[in-house]
């Protein structure tokens, strides 16, 4: 018999009473007494993660000085150095790595390791993180929130493809489901043969007339289209459509599902592996429901995707602080983040006692190529049935209309864009911009999406110019003009994308370094509140008048105010202009 | 009429104020924090329907401490009767989801104490920092009302509870949608939105409360309310970095472009230079192209 019978504990209990039974012999009658008794899954977890513990101790006799690290993949190492605690011995280590290998990611994780075995023996050795029941952890709180309706995640899933959620809009594919598909294509072709797995793209289609567009996504690259038709969704309704997905999405016996729900043949697991959104308004709306129904998390408008196992340290994921974790088959999702200012690869990872599965992304419209249709590609198409509740119909679209025109900015002989270098007086800084495209027989106004997410205030009559749809960029328009005229604009590779197929690039920046030099054909080095007036009254009249700064060449930056007011008056005195 | 707007602080991403260190990687700690750009437009959303409909206000975020000022900042625009922060360490690095559950609660809770959930519950689109759009939804997925997203202009039917918005779709056509709904309701505005009083007493009203407002947002202290995770009852497991489904792996400073054009630099007070510059323009001018040429 053993120490203590599980079975008369409750799992919060349990924790406690482990506490002080290290041999391991006696856990495993425990764990017998727990399965041949009331065999509850947490308390088996309990004893047995207090099993894995000492056990782990247990066969410690392995020698750091016997490793063969240029032998061992990064991952190899990140097991090895967990079971070894002596400070003197992970230097000697990563001493060997350095003068060996020398992989930065294995120096990190030994580096690593070492931070948190000297971080536990501060803390007098109790960096063990111990399963404990919500009850214990919390007795202040009274613990509703694992029945919230965010909280429905499935426990040791099976989780398979990739499935595309497939944009229509008035009975066409738009072309961002279109590229999603050919990109899930080549990621899942990759991931296939890496993974020797054969696992699916799924192309999901849902509306009032979708079945005729099955086809088309099998020939962009789905193996499968999955669609779901009802007159009552002529129009993207968020709520039906998110209880469409979700539905589709899990598999028969999911403790979520619908109740009676047939078994379908086509697929036998609980919920996709990843899922891939349009970043549209209505395309990444859905994706942030989806994936709040199914318990998972998700990135928003990524310009890439790969996937690729991943070593992970944060111990909200490993479980373990300072120790390291590789996961596999890891969804990166690349997007430019804070406004621009730098690009962040997010991740979507299960938690050891909470699965994050599917790992969902939005992906930016043009981000991807559109691949070329295969129309003898073979595919099948799986007509989803389920009613639709009254309940989820309660948002009505009773009108819509076309947005006519909008602003297109490609097709131009001229585009004056401007950026950020307009922050010392906004509204005056469009203005000038305006006054050079009006110089112009066929020009329009660009801005760099830094002008857009910066909270410059406008006054009224300018406003109506500073809008997303006038963003040039990797998220905006690519523009392919005769010239290009970037004023205050630093160059920032998104504002590369959409720029530089111009024939000639004319930059104007008082920062002599900024990255848009090199992507220039002339480099104006000056201020654009003066030097914008002195272009647009030489395009004007013909004539260039530098006024009085021009005589000794000095900067820009001294000048006066000339040329901001000019305009009709051409022969402006002082000669300056002539050669 | 009780509505509720839902605000976040987020780094002042205008030119000058956003710190760097040596990798170039953003320095959170030295950059100012100011109300979201986009959440105005959810202020004004809430304004305007105080204005035409009376009652109040509430603004609700989660974040540390310091967004308290944000709050402020949001009661100087929108004349809040009280604010609400949903502050603990344990709430920190949260994700969309791990925020929205967050939120969720602080609804849940305030409709608790009211009695019957907001009329309508507003949040702007995307904050400039995370630029994800999904929180609003998936507060709104949490608080299971209809949702109405990318609101340009709202009008509100009172009596019949109910709420008519135009809204933007795009994709491969750009379109305004006119949509209907009853209230409670949760709208999240666009960029675009556009609040407008057509009555004059409207706009008397909302030029008194500007006024008014100043003077209440002095002593904003005390109308706020602040929750943590014990007050909320939420288990951190569910919350902050904990709770979030995802983590952020990696950071880079957006890469330089390849240099791929070798500029002529040209100052701008050198006439030389800015004749060769004026000569690439001149061809496409007004002028030129009306006299075919000088």
């Amino acid at each position: 018999m053993p120490e203590i019978d599980p079975t008369e504990y409750d799992i919060s209990e349990l924790g406690p009473a482990l506490q002080d039974i290290e041999d391991v012999d006696e856990l495993e009658a425990i764990l017998d007494a727990e399965k041949a008794g009331e065999d509850r899954v947490g308390a088996k977890t309990l004893i047995e993660s207090r099993i894995e513990k000492f056990t782990e101790e247990d066969d410690e006799d392995l020698d750091p000085d016997e490793l063969d690290l240029a032998s061992m993949s990064t991952a190899d190492v990140g097991n090895a150095v967990r079971d070894i605690d002596e400070i003197d011995e992970l230097e000697a280590l990563l001493e060997r790595e350095r003068d060996g290998e020398g992989r930065d990611s294995v120096e990190r994780l030994i580096e690593n390791r070492i931070d948190s075995v000297q971080g536990s023996e501060e803390e007098d050795g109790d960096g063990e993180v111990e399963t404990q029941a919500p009850e214990e952890k919390h007795p202040n709180l009274d613990h509703p929130t694992a029945d919230k309706r965010h909280v429905r995640a499935v426990e040791n899933g099976d989780y398979r493809d990739m499935w595309v959620y497939c944009e229509t809009q008035a009975g066409e594919l738009i072309d961002v489901s279109r590229e999603m598909l050919g990109k899930a294509r080549e990621l899942m072709d990759t991931y296939n043969d890496e993974y020797g797995a054969d696992e699916r793209v799924i192309a999901v289609l849902i509306g009032d007339d979708v079945a005729d567009l099955t086809e088309e996504s099998i020939a962009y690259g789905a193996d499968l289209a999955v669609y779901y038709e009802d007159d009552r969704l002529d129009r993207f309704y968020h709520k039906p459509y998110t209880e469409v997905f979700c539905d589709m999405a899990r598999g028969a016996g999911h403790p979520y599902g619908r109740e009676g729900r047939p078994e379908a043949d086509w697929r036998d697991y609980d919920e996709p592996r990843y899922t891939v959104f349009p970043a549209t308004n209505n395309g990444r709306d859905l994706s942030a429901m989806v994936q709040a129904e199914l318990d998972s998390g998700l990135a928003s408008d990524c310009s890439d995707l790969y996937i690729e196992n991943a070593m992970i340290s944060n111990p909200a994921k490993t479980g373990e602080p300072g120790s390291n974790k590789e996961f596999e088959r890891v969804l990166h999702m690349k997007r430019p983040d804070f406004s621009g200012f730098e690009y962040s690869t997010i991740l979507c990872i299960d938690k050891p006692d909470r699965e994050f599965h599917p790992q969902g992304a939005s992906v930016i419209p043009g981000s991807f190529e559109v691949p070329d249709p295969d129309s003898e590609r073979e595919g099948e198409v799986v007509e989803h049935e389920m009613p639709l509740s009254e309940e989820w119909l309660r948002v009505e679209v009773t009108d819509y209309d076309r947005l006519e025109g909008g602003v297109d900015l490609s097709g131009h002989d001229v585009i004056v864009a401007l950026g950020r270098g307009i922050g010392d007086d906004p509204t005056r800084g469009i203005e000038l911009g305006l006054d050079l495209v009006d110089a112009f027989e066929d020009a329009d106004l660009g801005l760099s999406r830094g002008v857009i997410t910066a909270s410059y205030e406008f006054d009224g009559h300018v406003e109506q110019y500073v809008a997303e749809e006038r963003q040039i960029g990797e998220s905006g328009q690519v523009v392919e003009p005769a010239v290009y005229v970037a004023a205050g604009i630093s160059g920032a590779v998104q504002h590369k994308v959409g720029m530089d197929e111009s024939d000639t690039i004319v930059a104007v920046n008082s920062d002599p370094d900024a990255d848009i030099r090199d992507f220039s054909d002339y480099f104006v080095e000056g201020d654009l509140f003066e030097v914008l007036p002195r272009l647009t009254e030489a395009v004007e009249t013909g004539e260039l008048d530098l006024g009085a700064v021009a005589d000794g060449g000095r900067p820009a930056g001294g000048a006066s105010e000339s040329g901001t007011d000019g305009g009709s008056d051409a022969a402006t005195d002082g000669g300056v202009s002539d050669e | 009429m009780h509505t509720v707007v839902l605000t976040k602080g987020v780094p002042d991403f205008r030119e000058g104020q956003v710190a760097f260190d040596e990798d170039g990687h953003l320095e959170r700690g030295k950059t100012p924090t100011v109300m979201n750009p986009n959440d105005q437009f959810a202020l004004q959303a809430a304004l305007q329907t105080r204005i035409r409909h009376g009652g109040r206000v509430s603004v609700m975020s989660m974040g540390p401490p310091g967004y308290k000022d944000v709050l402020r900042e949001a009661m100087e625009s929108v004349y809040a009767d009280d604010l609400y922060i949903c502050s603990d360490r344990e709430m920190a690095a949260a994700d969309t989801w791990a925020t929205a559950i967050t939120l969720t609660t602080g609804i849940e809770k305030l409709a608790e104490s009211e009695g019957s959930m907001p009329d309508l519950i507003f949040a702007g689109f995307k904050t400039a920092d995370g630029e994800t759009g999904h929180t609003g939804p998936q507060t709104c997925w949490g608080l299971d009302v209809p949702v109405v997203t990318h609101v340009i202009a709202l009008d509100v039917d009172e009596e019949a509870g109910r709420l008519r918005a135009k809204r933007l779709v795009e994709g491969d056509i750009e379109e305004i949608e006119t949509v209907e709904t009853d209230l409670p309701a949760f709208v999240v505005t666009d960029p675009e939105f556009e609040p407008t009083y057509r009555k004059a007493e409207h706009r008397l009203l909302y030029k008194d409360l500007r006024e008014e407002t100043q003077a209440r947002a002095e002593n904003f202290e005390e109308h706020l309310t602040e929750w943590d995770q014990e007050a909320l009852n939420l288990d951190p497991d569910y919350i902050g970095l904990d709770g979030s489904p995802t983590i952020v792996s990696s950071v880079d400073p957006i890469p330089k472009a390849p240099a791929e054009r070798e500029a002529t630099v040209v100052d701008a007070g050198d006439p030389e230079g800015m004749e060769q510059v004026v000569e690439e323009l001149r061809p496409f001018g007004t002028e030129t192209a009306e006299a075919g040429g000088d």
